[in-house]
Formats: C-alpha cells, sequence, structure tokens
C-alpha cells in the first residue's frame, strides 16, 4: 500500500481549490501525465483521461459535502485521504455534517435534446460515470469512497 | 484556481461571449449574472468560445444550459465551440456535446 496523503480543511467551498489542485497532482502520481507545455495559454493541467476523471470527480463530491453536509454554512472539517497506488486511486472524503441521500439523485434524461437539457442535478452523474467506484455511507462521519484505476492496467500515455 | 474571465462584445447581429479559466460552482454565478444581461437583451446570435477554459463542473455546465435555453426561449441561437479537455469530456460525458454540436 502506497502512502496516504491526508487533508483536512474547513468545509466551506472556499477550500475547495486547494483540494482540487491537491488531488490533481496526486492523479498524477498514478497517471504519469506530463506536464503542460509551458507556452499552453491554459492554466491548468488536466487533460489526461485520468486525471480528468480524477479531478472532475473529487470536484463534484466536494461541492456535494459543502453544499449538502455543511449546507454552504461550514461548520465542520472536510478529511481528505489520497492513496496513490501503481494503478489505482482512492479517495476517501469524510465529514461530519447531514447525511446526504444518494437514491434520491435523479438519473439524467434519456433522451436529451435541447429543450430537456438539465439544470441541476449532473454533480453525482458525473463522478458515479467517470469512476470505477463510488460508494457512500451515512454518519456521522458520512462517508465517499472514490476509486479510479489506470485503463488496462497499464499507466496512462503519457502526453506532452 | 483562477476566476472566469468573461468578456462579452456585442454588436448589431451577434454576441460574443468568451470564458477563460475555471468556471465552477465558486466562479458560475459571476458568469449567471452576465449571462442574465445577455438573455435580458434578447439577442438574435450568441457565440461562446469556451477555448480558454481550463475546467468546467456541473455548476458551469448549468449556466452555459440556462445561457442556452434563454436565448433560444426568445427565439435566438446560441453556438458553442473550442471546448477541448477536461471541458469537453464533461459535455461529453452529459451528452451534451451533440447538443450544443462540439
Amino acid at each position: 500500500m502506497a502512502a496516504t496523503i491526508r487533508l483536512s480543511v474547513p468545509g466551506t467551498l472556499r477550500y475547495r481549490d486547494l483540494a482540487v489542485r491537491i488531488v490533481a497532482e496526486a492523479a498524477r502520481l498514478v497517471s504519469c501525465s506530463a506536464q503542460r507545455a509551458p507556452n499552453d495559454p491554459l492554466d491548468h493541467d488536466v487533460r489526461d483521461p485520468f486525471d480528468t476523471a480524477v479531478v472532475s470527480a473529487f470536484s463534484e463530491i466536494f461541492n456535494n459535502v459543502a453544499i449538502h453536509a455543511y449546507k454552504r454554512a461550514g461548520g465542520g472539517t472536510i478529511e481528505i485521504a489520497i492513496t496513490p497506488n501503481d494503478r489505482e486511486l482512492v479517495i476517501e472524503v469524510k465529514d461530519h455534517g447531514s447525511p446526504f441521500d444518494i437514491d434520491e439523485v435523479a438519473p439524467l434524461p434519456s433522451e436529451l435534446d435541447a429543450d430537456a437539457l438539465p439544470e441541476g442535478g449532473m454533480g453525482i452523474h458525473i463522478a458515479k460515470t467517470m469512476l470505477d467506484e463510488v460508494t457512500y455511507e451515512a454518519g456521522p462521519p458520512n462517508l465517499w469512497r472514490l476509486c479510479k484505476r489506470l485503463p488496462g492496467g497499464a499507466r496512462a500515455s503519457t502526453r506532452v | 484556481m483562477p476566476a472566469p474571465a468573461f468578456e462579452v462584445q456585442r454588436s448589431s447581429d451577434s454576441t460574443k461571449l468568451n470564458v477563460r479559466g475555471s468556471l465552477d460552482i465558486n466562479t458560475a454565478a459571476q458568469l449567471g449574472e452576465e449571462i442574465d444581461r445577455i438573455v435580458v437583451d434578447k439577442p438574435t446570435l450568441v457565440v461562446v468560445d469556451l477555448s480558454g477554459l481550463d475546467l468546467i463542473d456541473s455548476s458551469g455546465v448549468a449556466a452555459l444550459v440556462k445561457l442556452y435555453k434563454g436565448v433560444r426561449s426568445s427565439g435566438g441561437n446560441v453556438t458553442i465551440s473550442g471546448a477541448r479537455d477536461q471541458p469537453l469530456a464533461i459535455f461529453k460525458l452529459l451528452r451534451m456535446d451533440k447538443v450544443f454540436n462540439l
């Protein structure tokens, strides 16, 4: 088992970007994705499919905790444990706020046209679809466990 | 993450919206205010350029959907282009890439 990176932040959206940046770097430890070229105009280095999946999913879970568990008011902490292994990244997100009813999340419409575009309820769908495993245990403490594996048991291709 | 920088250029035949940076739950509200102003103007065409967009989350997507629906509801049209990397992956996952012709 690789060393686990632990981070505890106040349960507000103010600390979201900090947590996302750390998770993005942890994803790169597994994917071995290359740094963005210095002349690339974009600031962030989230292009590799593995990094994209991890960052996208974790961002939505952090949003969910800050909004639903802590009601946008903070008052508790979000404890994040990131374990980068050779071929997978496991992230546990623990909070001490209100439990979230994951079964109440409506699926996306099966037929998506211009009139049916959803304006909400997409976050959990993004996390579940992007990752190999998403589990939630209602507490307290509430615990999200996220897992993303490299495809085919190999490291992701290195991109420049 | 940097705040989303966005700029709006209005002309007689279209409104151009360029979005850069990270469009997420912390920043989408800012853009939402601008989107409200755009929709109120009832433009015939809104051209959205996402080539400078680094990251997006479901709140950012919701903001763009609000723009898309709002402009179309008053008879206008919206074109969205330039999405790449993580933002494009999100649009594809949500199956919005075909609706937006990305």
